[in-house]
């Protein structure tokens, strides 16, 4: 019983401690964007006063702010589009008709945790910059790399609900009712895997939004590196355009938390 | 798909390999042996012992919280909350956690603020953001809570009856735990390890923005060679430095998917 007693104990410590390590730091994001009492003048007497919200208001009106958010979205979008048009048609193939090729399909998916971004960009300058300069130099042109680099997690997402279904057995059932593979793909099958399809869209949103390496190193200036910049030009808007992103993030993947576990799944945060 | 990662991922990766290799002149070792020694060497030592740092670390945290989210009820608040909350932060490794840290425990931070004022100063300690175990701090952000995620689904697997076993066999907790569920677990819990270290590996952002010494890491070192601030000529170094890291990274993966069939016996 005493035993009990003292591993509750020290269960909460430890709980209380890692939420102050994991919630702190963003108060104290949150207190240097909307506050404006600098920290050496900030005693426990004027920890309320000089709250202003400018600063935020600024970010968003800042038209820097619009045009590389714009593009992010663009990419967003693009990515989106090239992972279900890489991916389905390939997963479903390989589910319904050729399920041996499965354990190869998946070790494929992993080799973007092999190939780190950094490593990546390496080699697309010593590839695309020669061969083909005129495509890097579109910043849409991140997109592929995006959707590759999302694959762990955009294929496992799809490829799991594709298995649970029983997408094999709903084939074999719509062709003996006379269905071609096509009405089985738009009738069948994508009303089906709607759940996962969100999921894997929600994923490439939130990841998008905070990809920072590819576009740092190819020069585009997405809204993550201007993030960067902006903190330099005017502090207080980075931070609370930060802060912005990170709960606009956070909101996003509650959702697709609560999604998944509403069909009994589990977020797969590691895509192995 | 197989088109697009052939052109996008195989044929960059591909070609950095094939030119750490091979010259105009030829086969050659060179360049390798220049990325692992004298100030590369000391870089991969650095990293490499930093994602460890991080993986031990972060994993012990990440396990112990999985451990104690799962002894809670299914239908519990803060048992999805957690859930909620660590995918969120799993994937937080950029520029917005480096300056989230800065608000709490830069040198203007706030944290830092209230110490000094107790008669503690960070500073002097030490122990500021830009020093390496400021970086393991920071790190442990997303390293905690990607354990978390790995164990969970894995700890939830453990079937009661195993525990209702041992337990009417005179097992105590302690030992039904080192006995039986640690050795169950063991696999899952090396595959979290080598997959912390390997995201730690890759982490480029956060250090980027943390620190100017951050520089040594891999990563950085990579992308000083890539925007051309040393002599030119120097491309072959960094397709060297590459090849080294995705080998290392290679080794990681397949000893995961090794330790997946392992732990997949267990559930059969």
């Amino acid at each position: 019983m005493k035993s009990k007693f003292v591993s509750n104990l020290f269960a909460i410590i430890f709980g209380t401690a890692l939420v102050s390590y994991f919630f702190l730091p963003l108060l104290a994001m949150g207190r240097f964007a909307f506050q404006v009492t600098p920290v050496i003048n900030l005693t426990w007497d004027n920890l309320f006063e000089g709250w202003k919200f400018d600063s935020i208001t600024r970010a968003l009106l800042n038209p820097k702010v619009l045009e590389t958010a714009t593009l992010t979205a663009g990419l967003t979008l693009l990515t989106i589009f090239i992972t279900l048009f890489a991916l389905l048609p390939i997963a479903t193939f390989v589910e319904v008709a050729r399920p041996k090729w499965k354990p190869w399909l998946t070790a494929v998916t992993i080799l973007p945790w092999i190939i780190p971004p950094v490593a990546l960009v390496v080699g697309v300058a010593a590839t695309f910059r020669p061969f083909a300069p005129w495509f890097l130099s579109n910043p849409l042109s991140l997109s592929f790399f995006y959707a590759i680099w999302m694959l762990p997690f955009s294929y496992r997402a799809i490829a799991g609900q594709l298995s649970m279904i029983g997408a094999k057995t709903l084939f074999e059932a719509s062709q003996s009712l006379g269905a071609s593979s096509l009405t089985f793909f738009f009738k069948v099958l994508l009303p089906n895997i709607r759940n996962s399809l969100t999921v894997a869209t929600l994923l490439i949103v939130a990841a998008v939004t905070g990809e920072f390496t590819f576009a740092a190193l190819l020069l585009k200036q997405t809204f993550p590196v201007y993030l960067i910049d902006l903190q330099s030009e005017d502090v207080r808007s980075g931070y609370a355009l930060a802060l912005l992103v990170i709960i606009a993030t956070a909101v996003l993947l509650s959702f697709v938390t609560s999604s998944l576990r509403k069909r009994g799944g589990q977020f797969n945060a590691i895509g192995v | 798909m197989v088109s697009l990662v052939s052109v996008f991922l195989l044929w960059p990766a591909l070609t950095v390999v094939f030119k750490a290799f091979f010259s105009d002149a030829g086969f050659r070792l060179d360049s390798i042996s220049r990325a692992l020694s004298g100030t590369y060497q000391q870089s991969f030592l650095l990293s490499t012992q930093l994602s460890m740092t991080t993986a031990i670390i972060g994993g012990v945290i990440g396990f112990y919280l999985a451990v104690i989210v799962d002894r809670m009820k299914p239908s519990s608040k803060i048992r999805s909350a957690t859930q909620a909350w660590s995918a969120v932060a799993s994937q937080m490794g950029g520029v917005p956690l480096a300056f989230a840290f800065f608000a709490i425990l830069g040198t203007q931070g706030i944290a830092t603020h209230i110490l000094r004022n107790f008669g503690i100063d960070l500073t002097e300690m030490g122990l500021t953001l830009s020093s390496y175990w400021g970086w393991v701090f920071v790190y442990l952000y997303f390293q905690v809570p990607l354990m978390f995620l790995i164990v969970s689904p894995a700890l939830s697997a453990m079937k009661p009856s195993w525990k209702e076993g041992a337990t009417s066999l005179g097992a105590s907790d302690s030992s039904y735990w080192l006995r039986v569920a640690l050795p169950i677990l063991f696999p899952v819990l090396i595959t979290g390890a080598l997959l912390l270290f390997v995201n730690a590996f890759s982490a480029y952002a956060t250090v980027y923005a943390l620190s100017s010494s951050g520089g040594q890491l891999v990563p950085l070192q990579i992308r000083f060679i890539l925007q051309g601030n040393v002599i030119t000529g120097e491309e072959d170094l960094g397709y060297a430095l590459v090849t080294v890291t995705m080998a290392l990274l290679a080794l990681a993966m397949i000893s995961i998917q090794l330790l997946q069939k392992r732990f997949a016996r267990w559930l059969a």
